[in-house]
């Protein structure tokens, strides 16, 4: 009677014990579409670079949602061919072809309007960290967009500033994040 | 008799006071380009048989500076460094890395450094370069995407130091090539301007000293105009790249200032012997200016062209 107590025990409680470890998400997001932009400001050039192959995703634990975002470098387009491949050249796309950004935020806001976030960007072979950075938030039906500006400068990525003419672009690179979220 | 001593000295001083500033002007880069010592050398296998696509890098003993190179398809890799001590590293995947701790690079000299790569049996053993140091994935953590849950394999997020250091290589030559298209502006205006003295004007014949300053400069505008041609020409072009943008525009011009730039100084020169022999420019010299002038302008929107977006 015992032994099939204790068993009984055992299979009752063993799933339990187990949850933990093998517990999946609690709810998942996956980024339907997004763009980001980067703003060089040269004297004699402004120039804008988009890339539209963002990928990314949000897995949620415990009321915390954690991001990852990932773009290759070399899918950014500014127009002319040369300056993309110099800025492959000077950001080292071919040896670090990823930019990727973590984040993690409380679940509960995806209902604000406006969110703070700290941010870590790893690109060019080194990794940044952005604290507070605003973006804003709109949901219609399903799907959350999300749009703001990194203030990424060059140096924060150690990468030179390219020049032109011998003058060199300007610190400030910021970039534009447009992004469009769905739960999965 | 005098008078015109006095204007061949004129002239003479012209020349001393120009070919100097155009010299001045190109000697940062001639200190980066010219007075500088190279490094070259093959890069073999066991069997003697050429590595293609090998890295090669070249770490300054004094600065740190690491400099890398690619070799040619014959095995080949060359640098232009500065004198020093340097330390040559010799890398090809499944062939063991290695490396000559001093190379000594001298003025103006070339250094040739060979290398035999032994095989590399141990497949496990991969050359380590900075492109596979970077970015190993994290332990999969299950509360935290990975880039695989992005479908990003992990081939496509390990880098490539083969393509990093063509890019660098590209680089290296375009702002050489810029700089020197800068320094080529000076002696091209400069032969603009005293064209008229090369050919007389308003009824005066033309002077001599003013052929011979026009021609000078004509020609130091010419040898600097097919070295910065070098550069671009001679740039790695990096595969799978389509030409987009301004620089077509930089590109077409190429076709018509670079056949100007051939065709310039030969109608020149016969213009040249015309005038000498006193007779008047004719027959197909009567184009040199026109063509000048088409070649300058053709020069001078490829220059616009990549530098003002419009």
């Amino acid at each position: 009677m015992l032994r099939k107590l204790v068993i009984a025990f055992w299979l009752a409680a063993l799933p339990a014990l187990a949850a933990p470890a093998f517990a999946g998400p609690d709810s998942q997001w996956v980024l339907e579409r997004g763009t980001l932009t980067y703003h060089v400001s040269h004297p004699l050039h402004q120039t804008e670079g988009v890339s539209h192959e963002v990928k990314g995703k949000g897995v949620c634990h415990d009321g915390q949602c954690s991001f990852l975002i990932a773009v290759p470098v070399k899918s950014f387009d500014s127009g002319d061919s040369n300056r993309d491949l110099h800025m492959l050249q000077v950001t080292r796309g071919a040896q670090f072809p990823l930019v990727t950004v973590r984040t993690r935020l409380p679940e509960s806001t995806a209902a604000s309007a406006t969110i703070h976030v700290d941010l870590e960007i790893e690109f060019a072979g080194h990794t940044a960290q952005y604290k507070q950075v605003p973006f804003q938030l709109e949901t219609k039906g399903n799907e959350t967009h999300i749009s703001g500006t990194i203030p990424a400068t060059l140096a924060d990525f150690k990468i030179d500033p390219p020049s032109l003419l011998t003058m060199p672009v300007k610190n400030e690179i910021p970039v534009r994040v447009d992004m469009t979220w769905r739960p999965m | 008799m005098v008078r015109n001593m006095q204007t061949r000295l004129r002239s003479d001083i012209r020349v001393l006071l120009v070919v100097p500033l155009v010299v001045l002007l190109a000697r940062p880069l001639m200190a980066e380009v010219a007075g500088t010592g190279a490094l070259t050398g093959t890069v073999t296998a066991p069997s003697g048989a050429p590595i293609a696509f090998a890295m090669v890098t070249a770490t300054s003993a004094d600065t740190g500076e690491v400099r890398p190179a690619v070799t040619e398809t014959d095995g080949t890799y060359q640098f232009s460094l500065p004198p020093g001590s340097y330390r040559v590293k010799f890398e090809s995947v499944g062939y063991k890395t290695e490396e000559i701790p001093s190379a000594r690079i001298h003025l103006t000299e070339t250094a040739v450094v060979d290398r035999k790569l032994e095989a590399d049996t141990q497949t496990d053993s991969k050359t380590t370069t900075p492109a596979q140091d970077q970015k190993t994935p994290p332990p999969k953590n299950p509360t935290e995407p990975s880039l695989e849950d992005l479908g990003i394999s992990s081939t496509q997020a390990q880098g490539n130091a083969k393509t990093q250091a063509l890019l660098d290589k590209r680089t290296h030559m375009l702002k050489t090539h810029q700089r020197l298209g800068l320094i080529t502006i000076a002696p091209l205006f400069a032969t603009l301007v005293p064209s008229t003295n090369a050919k007389g004007s308003h009824g005066m014949p033309a002077s001599a000293s003013g052929r011979d300053l026009h021609s000078v400069l004509g020609l130091v505008t010419t040898d600097l105009y097919f070295t910065t041609a070098y550069f671009a020409i001679r740039a790695p072009k990096i595969p799978g790249t389509k030409t987009r943008g301004p620089i077509r525009v930089h590109k077409a011009m190429a076709w018509i200032h670079g056949p100007g730039m051939v065709l310039t100084p030969i109608l020149g020169a016969i213009a040249y012997n015309q005038e000498s022999r006193g007779e008047k420019v004719h027959g197909i010299a009567k184009y040199h200016g026109p063509v000048a002038i088409a070649t300058a302008a053709a020069f001078g929107v490829a220059v616009i062209s990549v530098s003002f977006k419009f």
